[in-house]
């Protein structure tokens, strides 16, 4: 908002700088773009084309990598841990996405209002998205111990019939590891949104209750379109966050027991460091790569349009 | 093939030998200083160390070997893994420092040659075998069995004392244990040439010959610690400590994780005889070094590896180290307890010795293994789609 009340007074001098430097396009201007592109180059774009040229091959890292054509590709359709793996990670984003996002909001909800104490909960809330992922595992793999807290407290409830091995079970262990995983996502979710209903006009709500507005319906009509922008970061977040994971499963499951937890990032990871088939993992990468690309330049194609109107 | 490094190295360059060690473990850590420190105090050639992370040393050890810089000498193990990098033509012809060695079997330089030439240097080993608490036996009432019906009987009065009778510890961070139950299974089974050439791909998994292995399992699993796939091995052996299983197969490594004052307390016994037609092979992983083909320092990397088989070597290492395993050469002496002692006799009267799952096939094979073990502890009643799905998963590792 801001933006737009300063914008035409900063616009008129900004032009004029632009046409002046284009006539003298300085050679610092030109470092400024031209090293972070070769870096960038160097060390993502250049990588990023090896991978998608070994998904072509097979290689075991060690001898010279043999073109096998779409044969990596083609082994995917026919390979039903890929699809326990992919599943996987719909069922991930699916689950972990939605929790933490209607989580998030709830919080930032809750914690909104400037009551005494409520920067203490928010900042407890935050806590966990400070810790690193693997301290995180470390934590919640002893809370799932067959004699950890979970059991523990199952069993003082008379509830011992409940008591599971959650990590080692095949039933259980992708849920189990969601767990750690939102009790991250949803502290960072709420920093989001917090931010968002802080910058709504509190002359709405007022205007609102005096027209005899219901809370549902201040929420319904006034919050959530004004979350919109924030919804779409959220979004965009969520699904980044869903298809990176990694580092909590491979700490707490490795993927097992039996793949029964294996997303596609586990799934590549295995597949080259520990079948050494790398070949193989990199047409794995490359389809994540195409989900996440996907994901984004909608997301961008999107934001562009929104700037534009 | 093996280019024996000649056609990179001139032997000019300078500088000390580099060792990349894996053995990332305090007291195993300070034993390769040591071992290091001794070398350098004989004067000619000088040495230093370069310890690793075990997990990223393996998932290195490629890139190390590739490397046209490469460290020279690397901690690594005997068996499969260590020959198929000298197919390759990755590691040093190491069959001078072999020269006039003494103190070392025939077995130990047969495991560390590959094409006729050596490219390994062993400098210690293990036994596997079932631990048990020797005064928990007492109070049980029971002694060591040596046949599986012993076995089984033993294991049906400790769970009539309350206690789980088989400990076992092979959850997501160390699903490789089960190997060693399916290992020495298919070896009083199969016998160990069976069990090699199937880690070899040349027999399959879905065979009758591996069904037999499992339907033997099928006997003990009841008696199975059902925890056994939700804890590490770390837990197993707190459990059999303290007496909430009976007993454990696995490696003497788990004395390095053993209170001081508890040592004097274990022992274990031999795993049972199935087949009395089948000679008793034991698994003896052996541990040592290679050296890379590409490294520029040949001479000294030599003198360095012909040093590691010294009995002075070897004993300033185990001294340094916890004392669970045996110098690879005989004149080298052990840390003389009783139950190395005893694993020691074991070892030398067998016929025939394997290295464990991992290393007598391939590290990419292992997690195969992992998942068609711990599947079968869990569901045992889905032993064939098991077996089909683990060669299925085999084959892919084998063919690429």
């Amino acid at each position: 908002m801001t933006a737009t009340l300063t914008a035409p007074a900063v616009a008129p001098p900004s032009s004029a700088r632009s046409r002046r430097r284009r006539r003298t396009l300085s050679p610092i201007l030109l470092a400024f773009v031209l090293v972070p592109l070769l870096v960038e180059s160097f060390w993502v774009f250049w990588p990023a084309l090896q991978g998608i040229y070994l998904s072509f091959t097979s290689w075991d890292g060690v001898s010279p990598a043999a073109l096998v054509g779409l044969g990596n590709y083609a082994e995917l359709f026919g390979d039903p841990t890929f699809g326990r793996a992919f599943l996987d990670t719909v069922l991930w984003l699916v689950l972990f996405g939605g929790f933490s996002a209607l989580g998030g909001l709830a919080m930032a909800m809750l914690f909104l209002k400037e009551r005494r104490g409520v920067g203490f909960y928010r900042a407890a809330l935050f806590t966990p998205v400070v810790f690193s992922l693997v301290a995180t595992a470390l934590i919640w793999q002893a809370i799932y111990q067959p004699d950890g807290l979970v059991n523990t407290v199952l069993g003082a409830l008379g509830l011992d019939s409940w008591q599971h091995s959650w990590l080692a079970d095949a039933n259980t262990a992708l849920y189990a590891v969601i767990v750690p995983a939102l009790w991250r996502q949803i502290g960072y979710i709420m920093v989001l949104y917090l931010a968002g209903l802080k910058g709504i006009d509190p002359t709405l709500y007022e205007a609102a209750t005096v027209d005899g507005a219901s809370k549902w319906q201040q929420f319904t009509k006034i919050t959530l379109p004004q979350l919109s922008s924030v919804n779409s970061v959220v979004l965009s977040v969520i699904i980044i966050d869903s298809l990176r994971s990694f580092d909590v499963v491979w700490a707490l499951t490795r993927g097992g027991p039996y793949h029964s937890s294996e997303l596609l990032s586990t799934y590549m990871y295995s597949t080259a460091f520990q079948s050494l088939r790398l070949g193989y993992a990199s047409a794995l990468a490359v389809v994540i790569f195409v989900l996440a690309f996907g994901v984004i330049l909608t997301y961008l194609v999107r934001a562009f349009r929104d700037a534009d109107a | 093939m093996t280019s024996t490094g000649s056609s990179v190295s001139s032997g000019s360059a300078t500088g000390p030998v580099t060792v990349q060690s894996n053995l990332s473990a305090p007291s195993a850590k300070a034993a390769m200083q040591a071992l290091i420190d001794g070398f350098n105090k004989k004067g000619a050639s000088q040495s230093t160390l370069n310890t690793v992370a075990s997990e990223t040393f393996r998932t290195q050890l490629p890139t190390y070997l590739t490397s046209s810089n490469p460290p020279d000498v690397m901690t690594w193990y005997a068996g499969s893994v260590a020959r198929s990098y000298a197919d390759k033509g990755l590691l040093l012809d190491v069959s001078d420092a072999w020269n006039g060695v003494s103190g070392y079997s025939d077995a130990l330089k047969q495991l560390s040659t590959d094409n006729g030439k050596q490219i390994f240097i062993p400098t210690s080993y293990y036994f596997w075998g079932l631990f048990y608490r020797k005064s928990n036996f007492a109070k049980w009432g029971v002694q060591a069995p040596t046949t599986w019906a012993e076995f089984l009987q033993v294991c049906e009065t400790i769970k009539s004392k309350g206690v789980t009778p088989i400990g076992l510890g092979a959850d997501n961070s160390t699903p490789w244990v089960a190997s060693g139950w399916f290992d020495y299974l298919n070896i009083r089974i199969n016998g160990a040439n069976y069990h090699r050439e199937l880690l070899a791909g040349k027999h399959s998994f879905a065979d009758p010959q591996v069904h037999k292995v499992f339907d033997q399992w099928k006997t003990a699993l009841p008696h199975f610690d059902p925890k056994g796939t939700a804890l590490s091995f770390q837990d197993a052996t707190t459990n059999l400590l303290q007496g909430r299983t009976g007993m454990m197969l696995i490696g003497t490594f788990l004395l390095d994780t053993t209170p001081k004052e508890d040592v004097d307390d274990i022992d274990f016994f031999r795993f049972p005889v199935i087949d009395p037609a089948v000679p008793l092979a034991e698994e003896a992983p052996t541990d040592g070094f290679f050296a890379s083909a590409h490294t520029a320092r040949k001479p000294q990397t030599l003198e360095f590896l012909k040093y590691l088989t010294t009995v002075e070597a070897q004993e300033a290492y185990l001294k340094s180290s916890s004392g669970s395993s045996l110098p690879a050469n005989s004149a080298a002496k052990d840390a003389g307890t009783a139950l190395i002692t005893k694993g020691k006799q074991m070892l030398q009267k067998a016929p025939d010795l394997t290295q464990f799952f991992n290393r007598d096939s391939s590290d990419a094979l292992q997690p195969t293994a992992d998942n068609a073990l711990i599947k079968f502890i869990q569901h045992p009643e889905q032993i064939d789609s098991i077996l089909t799905d683990w060669q299925t998963a085999a084959k892919k590792i084998w063919t690429s």
